[in-house]
């Protein structure tokens, strides 16, 4: 089971490697390139979570639940009853 | 069928070399082999001092076995890694896997029992005499488009390999010689050239120009070698692999070292010496050229024929001495860089057309000559000449001569066909191109061949008209300051073309020729089933199998020489970006246990490396040999 699943799990990253020419460099510009790639990936993150998710909001008057839930300072706390 | 003159076995006479001394010498030959030069020089050592043997044999003996168990071990991990698979293993769907295999061939000469070709009717296709030609070239060729996301891996692959490459360029210092004190010069070598070459080409540049070490017959031996440092630099590891080779332009299997060619030209070089050391047009004509100019001629169909000692140079240097300035030239984009050399070393105006479109090669030919010469003012041109191959040795596509003859004399246009592959291997009777589409030699103007590939020899020919070969004669500096064609040559080339006319007195070069015309028919229908894209027409021995992606023409060069199959690969600067391929050359010497071998092993290769592109409806029968 666990084996055929690192068997999976190989083949497919060296077919990742494969499509992505990362099969032919050396080991340093591997890492490199996979870490371009993930801050690539985590300013795209950003990009949307802060840009575009509050664009599409007012595009399409749509307002997130937590602005219509009423404030609550934070050391008052929620009473439970 | 392919080795029916040449059954002396070279693989046995290059093994069994010192098998007088030690029977140690038929050690499997694998990638954990050790070549014969050890032990043969061993053996010679042991020959060289038999009266001073102060060591017992014996003790000599056990040294040799040690060194060979050594370098056994030493050497014993392949030089290259296996690719990774699906299944965790290799599994061949196929059970022919198990009844051929190169390197476990060598103790049983290396050719195998000839079962799979008893038929000996030639098949030809459902369109052969049957559609016209146009229509018979449409359903013959094919060229199918890329998919669109590999396109796209593609460039973006290639991109990011050429950002690496100038990070790399950056960072550190190249491991190359560098010149010292030229300071002020400018530089030398071209930057682009360079860079590519230290850059991008030099991570799979284990994949070219490997050592060979025997002869490139239906199979040949590899010289292994690592790097350590990602292709900078290479150390051979002292191994040799045995491959089955569909590298090799030896598409008749005259390339042997036994058999009538190889003894007809050593008798020859014991006769006459290897070279006369002079120009054709001074001290160095001799009886056998002539003779061999006037086979040509008679092979061609032709009135007659000059030979050069250079295939490349046939072209290079004899279309400066046809064609001048004021000369407009029609040229297939896809033709070889000798010809696009000897185009620009004569200065004609050359104008391309598209890849054997027809539309395209007479819209270019009208404007040609409705405009005429834009440097005179518009005047005619001196002459207008159409420029094509035969078979085009990176498409593997076949020129569409009839309608190419058919526009030439409706333009009043020369045509030059150069057949350079295609001579030998097309045809019922391996007379070119110009036999096999059933067209008049005469309507060609200039027939232009090569003796390096299918006749397993070097040198050139151009044959035509009388007229044409005397002017060429006169004009050609090929022929009047290069030096002639060596003895030994010159007679492989005569006895080669011999056996192919059947002037023997043997059917042997009918029989090549038609074993070359059905293992391509096998081998491309084989192919097209399992769902690669291959480039071409359905007869050119030249295969081209597209796999697109830089890195996988390296996967795919490294996995199929571990399973002992040795092939080119064609990328880049040979190639458009997009289009990097496996190129397979077939031969007359491959028998069908070897094409199926090949065949399954590019099937399990092309299923774990995804090479299987293609779209088109696949055949579900199985295909006949």
């Amino acid at each position: 089971m666990l084996n055929n699943i690192a068997n999976f799990a190989n083949y497919w990253w060296f077919r990742y490697l494969m499509v992505t020419e990362l099969y032919v460099v050396e080991k340093w510009e591997r890492v490199t390139i996979h870490a371009i790639f993930m801050i690539l990936f985590c300013v795209f993150w950003y990009f949307n979570y802060s840009v575009l998710l509050s664009l599409t909001g007012n595009l399409f008057k749509y307002t997130p639940i937590g602005n219509i839930l009423p404030a609550v300072p934070q050391t008052a706390g929620i009473k439970v009853t | 069928m392919g080795n029916v003159d040449d059954d002396g076995a070279t693989f046995q006479q290059s093994y069994a070399k010192c098998s007088n001394g030690t029977t140690k010498a038929s050690t499997p030959i694998s990638n954990g082999h050790i070549p014969n030069q050890h032990l043969a020089e061993s053996c010679r050592d042991e020959q060289q001092q038999p009266q001073q043997q102060k060591v017992p044999q014996d003790e000599q003996e056990e040294e040799l076995q040690q060194l060979l168990l050594n370098k056994q071990l030493k050497f014993s991990a392949p030089a290259y890694t296996e690719i990774r698979t699906r299944s965790g293993g290799l599994n061949f769907k196929g059970v022919s896997e198990s009844s051929y295999h190169p390197a476990k061939q060598a103790e049983a000469n290396g050719y195998v029992s000839q079962t799979g070709s008893s038929c000996d009717k030639f098949k030809p296709s459902r369109a052969d005499g049957v559609l016209s030609a146009e229509q018979e070239h449409y359903q013959k060729t094919s060229f199918e488009d890329v998919p669109l996301y590999t396109a796209c891996l593609t460039y973006l692959g290639f991109y990011l390999l050429m950002i690496l490459g100038y990070i790399n360029q950056l960072l550190f210092v190249p491991k190359v010689a560098t010149e010292k004190g030229r300071e002020g010069y400018v530089a030398l070598y071209d930057a682009f050239e360079s860079f590519y070459s230290r850059y991008v080409y030099r991570r799979v540049r284990d994949c070219w120009n490997r050592p060979i070490c025997s002869v490139p017959g239906d199979e040949l031996v590899l010289k292994d070698r690592v790097t350590d440092d990602y292709g900078w630099s290479f150390r051979f590891t002292g191994t040799e692999t045995r491959c089955l080779n569909l590298g090799s332009y030896n598409y008749l299997g005259f390339a042997a070292a036994t058999g009538p060619c190889a003894d007809d030209s050593e008798n020859r070089a014991r006769q006459d010496g290897l070279a006369y050391c002079s120009p054709r047009s001074e001290l160095g004509n001799t009886q056998l050229h002539i003779d061999l100019e006037r086979l040509t001629a008679r092979y061609c169909g032709v009135e007659d024929a000059i030979v050069f000692g250079m295939g490349f140079a046939t072209n290079a240097l004899n279309l400066p001495s046809l064609l001048g300035p004021d000369c407009l030239v029609v040229s297939d984009e896809k033709n070889h860089a000798s010809i696009i050399l000897g185009l620009r070393l004569s200065g004609a105006t050359t104008r391309v057309f598209k890849h054997n479109s027809m539309r395209d090669l007479e819209r270019v030919l009208r404007n040609g000559i409705c405009y005429g010469n834009p440097k005179k003012g518009g005047k005619p041109w001196n002459k207008i000449m159409i420029l094509v191959e035969g078979i085009f040795s990176m498409e593997g596509s076949i020129v569409r001569l009839p309608e190419i003859i058919a526009l030439k004399k409706k333009y009043k246009a020369y045509l030059y066909l150069d057949e350079a592959h295609s001579i030998g291997s097309m045809g019922p009777t391996g007379r070119g191109v110009v036999e096999y589409f059933g067209a008049d030699p005469k309507d060609v103007d200039i027939l232009m061949g090569t003796f390096t590939k299918s006749f397993g020899s070097a040198g050139g020919y151009i044959a035509g008209s009388k007229k044409l070969i005397d002017f060429l004669r006169t004009n050609s500096h090929a022929h009047c300051y290069a030096g002639s064609i060596s003895p030994p040559i010159v007679q492989q080339i005569y006895t080669s073309m011999s056996i192919i006319m059947g002037e023997d007195n043997t059917d042997t070069g009918r029989q090549k020729v038609q074993q070359l015309a059905r293992n391509t028919r096998y081998f491309r229908r084989r192919l097209a089933q399992m769902g690669v894209i291959t480039y071409g027409h359905e007869d050119s021995p030249v295969v081209p199998m597209l796999v697109y992606l830089f890195s996988k023409i390296g996967a795919v060069i490294r996995t199929l020489t571990t399973r002992h199959i040795a092939v080119v690969g064609a990328g880049f600067p040979a190639t458009p970006i997009m289009e990097g391929r496996i190129r397979f050359c077939l031969s007359a010497a491959h028998t069908k246990e070897q094409l199926d071998y090949a065949l399954d092993v590019i099937d399990d290769v092309s299923e774990n490396l995804g090479l299987k592109y293609s779209r088109k409806p696949r055949d579900p029968h199985p295909i006949e040999y």
